[in-house]
């Protein structure tokens, strides 16, 4: 096929968009090691002028990072470990249902429970929570990005349990397996890659979460993605431009080296489900 | 096939049904039982059962009306940049002596990036190093080519404009990759037959390559339109729903009235009328699209 402009425009195109996709984060990587006292051009960004490390030594110290970054670790491995051995099985067993009628009702629901707006969850939840003594725990966060990522990932494992020959099963059950045997024993290690995808997935879309750890989580429970907000509000901090892109990087940067390091599996996930054959 | 008798699927869906009903089907019955009550925080027991009151009261709102047409701007918005740029970069990506090479694995890796930001920080970014009248990444761009920039989150005029597309930068990489493995299924003999009778380049694209992955475009198109819909984190922290009442969608009036406001009842009411308005608009656009079958 004769190709749109030459090798070279199509080189400067694509690299014009990842200087789109990463710039801002770079500005404000480099507005992190600035004084934080005034806002500072692109041009002096680059300088070395005003370097310090104090906007990171402030969001440690009254910004208490760690005590954040623990909330978010547990919030964020409870939720894949509770979303996976739901979500798994689920999946497992729509991919088997005989009926066609059963199975696409039951898609149907999964698929339209993916648009539903999160503010309907959020406030009944937020006033569950109050009643039953929830609020402020991190299990409300954990139930709360539950129901988040459950039609999400029901519907990407599905994707990968109908990639398995059905003969591949057969053969399991012929041998003796038992129903359960076969899910776990067989079909779970040939869908190893896509369990990988759906965790990093799910650990991610934690990890990034706000609303609803903003309405449920009290102090105590708050993830960083509320730590920063509620931190950056604070009066004592105020305007300090290089304290917010210093406690901004340190959220967002661990977040985008891993999704570098492990983007394979990212994208066989998104891409999962939505594009066949 | 005679030992799948003992096999019954519904055991290993219903722990999985059981839990969405509990987490998903029993706030959103609430939402709507909530909506039908005035109902005050920190007043809790005051509770009166007033029927579509919440409701009545919100269709004579001007700040709803106000909110619900920024809100549709903001995902049609989102919804069509996003979309049009992924088509672009994907199309660009699958061309002939790039597509499969280890400089496109090396770009998409970096195409990942808005995606997995986490959005409150993307807000606080824009804010501050994107936007910014004056120091802004936007704006220090433009005035290289000798551009005067506008006020973007300042101005009601142009604040609408740079939400969405901060927004759309942090929907983009779905579409980018999506696009791009849809675009792999595309016959290669179709597109050099095609060739042959003088259709390459963009006529290739525009008439052979977008009418075989218009279903994946639906598709994508309806989760953005969607998830642009329920948009929280990115408007909360980029705009607060400023200036004035310019970027306050829905979820954010929600947050207003509910939290802030601590008025659950109308919050509620705005919610479900989300629902609804989510529900008919994916509806509708599923049989327009004939997105029905999806997941067959």
């Amino acid at each position: 096929m004769a190709e749109h402009g030459g090798l070279a425009l199509r080189y400067l195109f694509l690299i014009g968009w990842m200087a789109i996709c990463v710039l801002p984060v770079i500005v404000m990587l480099l507005g992190s090691l600035k004084d934080s006292s005034l806002f500072q051009s692109i041009p002096q960004l680059l300088s070395l002028d005003g370097f310090t490390w104090a906007n990171y030594e402030r969001s440690f110290s009254q910004g208490n990072y760690l005590h954040f970054l623990r909330n978010s670790m547990i919030i964020s491995f409870s939720a894949l470990f509770v979303v996976l051995v739901v979500c798994t099985p689920m999946a497992y067993g729509i991919t088997k249902l005989v009926s066609p009628r059963a199975r696409n009702a039951i898609v149907f629901s999964v698929l339209s429970t993916r648009f539903l707006p999160y503010v309907v969850l959020a406030l009944p939840m937020y006033l569950f929570f109050a009643r039953v003594g929830l609020t402020g725990t991190l299990v409300g966060v954990v139930l709360a990005h539950l129901a988040m990522q459950m039609p999400f990932i029901v519907w990407l494992m599905l994707g990968f349990f109908a990639g398995i020959p059905t003969e591949v099963e057969e053969a399991a059950v012929i041998d003796g397996a038992s129903p359960f045997g076969v899910f776990w024993r067989i079909c779970l290690p040939m869908v190893l890659p896509g369990l990988n995808a759906a965790a990093i997935l799910a650990f991610i879309i934690s990890y990034n979460e706000f609303l609803f750890a903003f309405f449920l989580a009290g102090y105590d429970a708050q993830p960083l993605t509320v730590g920063i907000t509620r931190f950056v509000g604070g009066a004592d901090v105020g305007a300090q431009y290089g304290v917010v892109a210093a406690y901004g990087t340190l959220i967002i940067l661990p977040i985008i080296v891993f999704a570098l390091v492990v983007n394979r599996y990212i994208v066989s996930g998104l891409t999962q489900g939505a594009v066949k054959g | 096939m005679s030992s799948r008798r003992h096999f019954n699927p519904w055991a290993f869906i219903l722990p999985g049904v059981i839990a969405g009903g509990v987490v998903l089907g029993v706030p959103v019955v609430q939402a709507f039982w909530i909506s039908l009550h005035r109902l005050r925080m920190y007043r809790m027991h005051d509770q009166v059962f007033v029927g579509l009151d919440n409701y009545a009261r919100l269709l004579q709102d001007p700040l709803f009306h106000l909110s619900v047409r920024s809100t549709l701007v903001f995902s049609v918005g989102c919804t069509i940049l996003s979309v049009i740029a992924g088509l672009a970069v994907a199309s660009v990506m699958s061309t002939r002596g790039i597509r499969g090479t280890s400089a496109a694995r090396f770009f998409m890796a970096f195409y990942l990036v808005p995606f997995v930001a986490t959005q409150v920080v993307v807000g606080m970014m824009g804010r501050l190093y994107v936007w910014e009248p004056e120091y802004g990444l936007v704006n220090f761009v433009l005035g290289l080519f000798g551009a005067d920039g506008p006020m973007w989150l300042i101005s009601q005029d142009t604040a609408m404009w740079a939400t969405i597309v901060t927004n759309a930068w942090r929907l983009t990489p779905l579409a980018v990759l999506i696009f791009y493995a849809a675009l792999a299924t595309v016959p290669e003999e179709l597109l050099e037959s095609a060739e042959v009778d003088g259709a390459g380049g963009w006529r290739a694209l525009a008439l052979i390559k977008l009418p075989l992955i218009r279903y994946h475009i639906g598709f994508v198109a309806l989760i953005q339109l969607t998830s642009a819909f329920r948009e929280f984190d990115t408007v909360f922290a980029l705009t607060g729903g400023g200036p004035g009442r310019t970027t306050n969608v829905l979820s954010l009036l929600v947050y207003n009235e509910g939290i802030s406001n601590s008025d659950m009842g109308v919050a509620n009411a705005i919610s479900f009328t989300m629902l609804i308005i989510v529900s008919i608009l994916s509806l509708v656009y599923m049989r327009v699209a004939r997105l029905g079958d999806l997941g067959n």
